[in-house]
C-alpha cells in the first residue's frame, strides 16, 4: 500500500514536471537524451539534432592514435601489489618480545634494589635470591619479658661477670625480649652459682654461702629474688 | 557507434577488474570506450591542451583504479570528475602564466561563431560540431558535452560540476537554445553555402 502510494506520488510529480516543460524544453530534453525528434520537428531543431549527433559521433583515428602509449603509461603507473601484508604480523611478536624483555629487566632491577612491595619482594627473594623484604615493626611482648625461657641458663654461664649488670641493680625485668644476653653476675664473681640460682634455688643458696642476702649476683630479677629467700632460710 | 551509450554494459565489471590487475587488453578496451569523449570534453574546455590533460587524467586513473567500485556510469562520473579538476588546474596555470601570442598561434585560435556555424552546416564533422559547442559560455558548453557526448544524466552531471540538477538542466536548455538560434541564423544568412540537407 505504501509502495502504491509512493508510486502514485512519483507519477503525479513526473506528470507535473512534464507539464511544466515548455515545448522547447521538452524537445531539448529529448535531444540531450540522444533521442530522435522525428520528421515533424522544425528544421532548426533538426539541424541542431544533426550537430549534436556529429559531436557524439564515432571515434576518429586521431582520437585513438595514442592507444599503445596510453596502455604503456597505464601499466607503468599501476601501483605495485602489496606483498600480502607480511610485515604487519611479523612485527607484532617482535615488539611484544622486546616489551616483555624490557619489563622483565626492569622488574629484576627493582627486586635487586629491594624496592618492590613486600609480597612481591618476598616472592623475588625466593625466586631469584633478591634481598628479603624488611621485617615488620617490632611489637613488645610482655609475656616473653617476664618469663625468661629455659635457655637463660646457658647464656648466663657463657657471659663473664665483670662490672655491674643493668638488671640486677634495679631488680626489674628488662624490656628486651632476650634478657639472657645482658645478664651478668657480679658481686661475688660466681656466675655459675648465680645463674643456677634462677633455676635451681636450693643449690645456689648452698654455694653462695651465708648471710649475704643482699648479694645481687643473680642475672635476672627472678633469680635474685629466689636466691635471697632460699639462702636465708637454709643458713 | 554513438557515445552517450555505455557500450561495455554487462562486460564492464570484468573489464574493470582485469584492467585493475594490469591486463593490458582490458585497459585498452576501457580506454577506447572512454578516451574519445574525454578528449572532446577537454577540447571544448581547454582547447589544444586536451591531450596533455587527458594523459594526466589517465595516470590518475591508473593510480586509483584499484580503489574504485561501481558501474560504468559511476566510472564515467568518477573519471570526468578527475578531468574537471585537472581542467580547473589548467585554467589556473594559464591564468598565472599567460601565453604571449605568436604568429603561428593564430592558426590555433577558434573561429568566430558565424564561421563555425557555416562550417558545421557544410561539413558537420565531429570537430566542427565541437567547435560550435565551444562557442557557448564555458559552463553551458561543459554541461552540453557531458550530457550529449559523454552520455550522463542531469544528476550525474550535477555531481561533477557541483550544481543542482535543476541548474544543470537550465544551463543545458539555454545552451541548446543558443545553438539552435545560431544554426538558424547561419542557415538564413548563408543560403548560398549549401546548408544542411535534412
Amino acid at each position: 500500500m505504501r509502495v502504491f502510494t509512493a508510486s502514485l506520488a512519483e507519477m503525479w510529480f513526473s506528470a507535473r514536471r512534464r507539464s511544466r516543460l515548455s515545448p522547447d524544453e521538452a524537445t531539448a530534453e529529448l535531444m540531450l537524451a540522444r533521442r530522435r525528434l522525428g520528421q515533424h520537428a522544425p528544421a532548426s531543431q533538426r539541424t541542431l539534432e544533426l550537430v549534436l549527433a556529429a559531436a557524439a559521433g564515432p571515434a576518429t583515428d586521431r582520437e585513438l592514435a595514442g592507444e599503445a602509449a596510453a596502455v604503456t603509461a597505464f601499466l607503468a603507473a599501476l601501483p605495485e601489489p602489496e606483498p600480502a601484508r607480511r610485515r604487519g604480523p611479523r612485527r607484532i611478536p617482535v615488539l611484544a618480545a622486546a616489551f616483555m624483555l624490557v619489563a622483565l629487566v626492569a622488574l629484576c632491577g627493582t627486586a635487586e634494589a629491594g624496592a618492590l612491595p613486600a609480597p612481591l619482594q618476598r616472592l623475588a627473594h625466593q625466586a631469584i635470591n633478591a634481598p628479603a623484604p624488611p621485617p615488620a615493626a617490632q611489637v613488645p611482648r610482655p609475656s616473653a619479658d617476664v618469663t625468661p625461657g629455659p635457655g637463660a641458663t646457658g647464656s648466663h654461664s657463657a657471659s663473664a661477670g665483670s662490672g655491674s649488670s643493668q638488671e640486677s641493680s634495679t631488680g626489674k625485668p628488662s624490656a628486651s625480649p632476650k634478657p639472657t644476653h645482658t645478664s651478668a653476675s657480679q658481686g661475688n664473681g660466681q656466675p655459675t652459682a648465680s645463674a643456677s640460682a634462677s633455676t635451681q634455688p636450693s643449690t645456689s643458696a648452698t654455694d653462695n654461702g651465708k648471710g649475704n642476702g643482699g648479694t645481687p649476683g643473680q642475672g635476672g630479677g627472678n633469680g635474685n629474688g629466689n636466691g635471697n629467700g632460699n639462702g636465708n632460710g637454709n643458713g | 557507434m554513438l557515445y552517450g551509450r555505455f557500450v561495455l554494459d554487462g562486460d564492464f565489471p570484468d573489464v574493470l577488474r582485469l584492467a585493475a590487475c594490469g591486463e593490458a587488453a582490458a585497459f585498452a578496451r576501457l580506454w577506447r570506450d572512454t578516451h574519445p569523449p574525454l578528449l572532446r570534453y577537454l577540447w571544448v574546455s581547454v582547447g589544444d591542451a586536451a591531450e596533455d590533460v587527458a594523459a594526466d587524467v589517465w595516470l590518475d586513473v591508473a593510480r586509483r583504479i584499484g580503489s574504485f567500485h561501481g558501474g560504468e556510469q559511476e566510472f564515467r562520473g568518477w573519471l570526468f570528475t578527475m578531468a574537471r579538476r585537472k581542467m580547473i588546474d589548467r585554467h589556473r596555470y594559464e591564468a598565472r602564466r599567460p601565453v604571449s601570442p605568436t604568429a603561428n598561434g593564430e592558426l590555433f585560435e577558434r573561429p568566430a561563431p558565424d564561421d563555425t556555424v557555416a562550417a558545421a552546416l557544410e561539413y558537420i564533422s565531429t570537430e566542427t560540431a565541437l567547435a560550435l559547442i565551444a562557442t557557448l559560455p564555458r559552463d553551458q558548453a561543459e554541461i552540453v558535452v557531458l550530457r550529449v557526448v559523454v552520455g550522463l544524466d542531469a544528476s550525474a552531471v550535477a555531481q561533477i560540476v557541483g550544481k543542482s540538477a535543476g541548474a544543470v538542466r537550465v544551463a543545458a536548455h539555454r545552451g541548446l537554445r543558443t545553438l539552435r538560434e545560431r544554426v538558424a541564423d547561419a542557415t538564413v544568412t548563408s543560403p548560398g553555402r549549401g546548408g544542411v540537407t535534412l
